[in-house]
């Protein structure tokens, strides 16, 4: 069977991440950015990756063999051949939906058009097209080379066969996907909240030290604690994630964000990245 | 460490964990019955009775039987642990600990109640733990105490999402173990701990704190009335009958 010809829409860290899963997986990728700096910083991020897996002897095939499969392209014109478009832009509805009213125009009408969004609504993106059946989402997890999941949301108005299809282009390419309706921040991003935001509320009332919480909760299982966790994703991409969804969720007392967490961002100690958050680090 | 007799009380499924722990490791370990045993030379009383009513009458049965000096933990799951030390005559010997996952955890909690007021007692308290192996981290007084608030909370919001149809449950537990390295998934681990234990800490949060937020799930509430507990029960919001692991969509179908 031919593989499907796949174009993304962004080459940041997302997108180019994205590419790389394709790629490697034997697809013809067009990867589109808006500036040669942009299109060529994705292009070296993702031979450098390639190169690091080859020397450690987790690729079979040469560096040089996949990159020839990815092809950056200057123009969303030269999208139109690709059988699945995948957009990994900014996180703004306008730019999204600017970019989704064009694939509209440009993409042949049996194209499926992927949104790798987070936290806005596939509804929202689809309703700027014709025929918002072909628009979905396909949220991978940073980094999308390594992370197994993928979030395949189905719009309000998302055909199941288009869903079924992304199921079965991911699993193909490896991955672990998962049927989701578009809700603020779908599965992970959801569930997910309580485990930082009722640490938050214990260390907060004073129940138990920050340490003493992620000494607990790893001794319990957990690979990492909440605090340490936040310090590793950055405490403000976090505390960003955490606002979406209380304010998705019409301010729903349950994803409340916590003092805390705004105090440390006001501190500028956002975690690792800073040598500092909840906990020190050497840089 | 010295063996001890230990009295256990509570018979759900962490209970059978604790006496096979405590057992391992050499303590003697009896339960409580009505029948007129020699209690007098139990020297740790452990507690974990999920009813109210039912774990007040008995534990003031048994501090009637026990020595003055015997130690008594008390579970911290679902109240303050300074209200049930209150219903002892001697309420300065009895601590709170957390009751779950005792045989895997190397890590204990434990909560000082305001009635514990001796450094030496408070010493002791922690001292037949740590000759078991456990580390202790002491935490202050509050229902639910710090892992299975947050893992309760988890279980709460997955079950919130099951029953509003976002996603099945086998979906969203694969969804937090590889989009968020979850050991398990939150129905998995509710499944393995039982339901009925994950809505008694909710419950006693949210009458004690008296927050919104801890409002249990419709869903989670409705399993537990049907007595679909979990593993234990062959069904909670999977169904472990014939011996495998199926999808039942937590009832929702």
């Amino acid at each position: 069977m031919e593989k499907t010809i796949i174009a993304v829409v962004g080459g940041g860290i997302m997108g180019n991440g994205i590419a790389e899963v394709f790629a490697t997986a034997g697809h013809l990728v067009y990867l589109y950015d808006v500036s040669p700096e942009l299109r060529e910083k994705a292009l070296d991020d993702l031979a450098d990756r390639l190169q690091r897996k080859r020397i450690r002897g987790k690729l079979v095939e040469s560096v040089s063999d996949i990159m020839q499969r990815v092809r950056t392209v200057n123009t969303l014109d030269e999208l139109s051949s690709a059988e699945l478009v995948i957009e990994a832009v900014v996180e703004r509805i306008d730019v999204k939906q600017d970019i989704f009213s064009k694939l509209d125009r440009i993409c042949s009408p049996t194209a499926i058009l992927a949104t790798n969004t987070s936290s806005l609504s596939i509804t929202e993106i689809a309703s700027v097209v014709q025929h918002p059946e072909r628009v979905v989402g396909m949220h991978f997890f940073n980094p999308a080379p390594v992370m197994r999941l993928v979030e395949v949301v189905s719009g309000r108005f998302t055909d199941s066969a288009v869903v079924e299809k992304i199921v079965q282009i991911a699993t193909a390419v490896g991955k672990l996907p998962i049927r989701v309706t578009d809700t603020p921040g779908f599965v992970v991003n959801r569930v997910a909240r309580p485990f930082y935001l009722e640490a938050l509320r214990i260390a907060g009332a004073q129940v138990a030290s920050v340490q003493a919480i992620d000494h607990i909760i790893k001794a319990a299982g957990f690979k990492m604690g909440p605090f340490e966790l936040q310090d590793l994703i950055g405490i403000d991409v976090n505390y960003a994630v955490t606002v979406s969804v209380y304010e998705s969720y019409f301010q729903e007392p349950r994803f409340r964000p916590h003092g805390l967490q705004r105090s440390m961002v006001q501190s500028k100690k956002l975690g690792k990245k800073t040598g500092g958050g909840y906990y020190t680090y050497d840089r | 460490m010295t063996a001890s007799r230990v009295l256990l009380l509570g018979d759900r499924p962490v209970c059978e964990e604790i006496i096979h722990w405590l057992s391992a490791k050499g303590d003697d370990v009896m339960r409580f019955t009505d029948a007129l045993e020699d209690y007098s030379t139990v020297s740790v009383v452990i507690e974990c009775i999920a009813d109210a009513a039912l774990r007040k009458s008995s534990l003031e049965r048994v501090e009637a039987v026990i020595p003055e000096h015997a130690l008594v933990y008390v579970s911290g799951l679902n109240a303050y642990v300074t209200e049930v030390a209150s219903w002892f005559k001697h309420p300065q010997r009895v601590c709170g600990f957390q009751p779950w996952l005792i045989a895997s955890m190397d890590v204990l909690e434990l909560v000082r109640p305001l009635q514990m007021e001796q450094d030496e007692l408070w010493k002791r308290a922690q001292s037949f733990w740590q000759e078991r192996g456990k580390q202790i981290e002491s935490i202050a007084d509050y229902p639910g105490m710090v892992f299975p608030r947050i893992l309760a909370m988890i279980v709460n919001e997955a079950a919130f999402a099951l029953g509003e149809a976002v996603a099945s449950a086998s979906d969203i537990d694969i969804a937090m173990k590889f989009g968020t390295n979850y050991p398990l998934g939150p129905f998995e681990w509710a499944d393995q701990i039982g339901l009925d234990e994950i809505l008694s800490v909710l419950q006693g949060m949210h009458r004690y704190l008296g927050e919104d937020i801890y409002r249990p799930a419709p869903l989670l509430q409705k399993l537990v009335y049907a007595k679909w507990l979990g593993e234990s029960s062959g069904r909670g919001f999977y169904s472990y009958l014939e011996g495998s692991k199926q999808d039942i969509g937590g009832g929702q179908q």
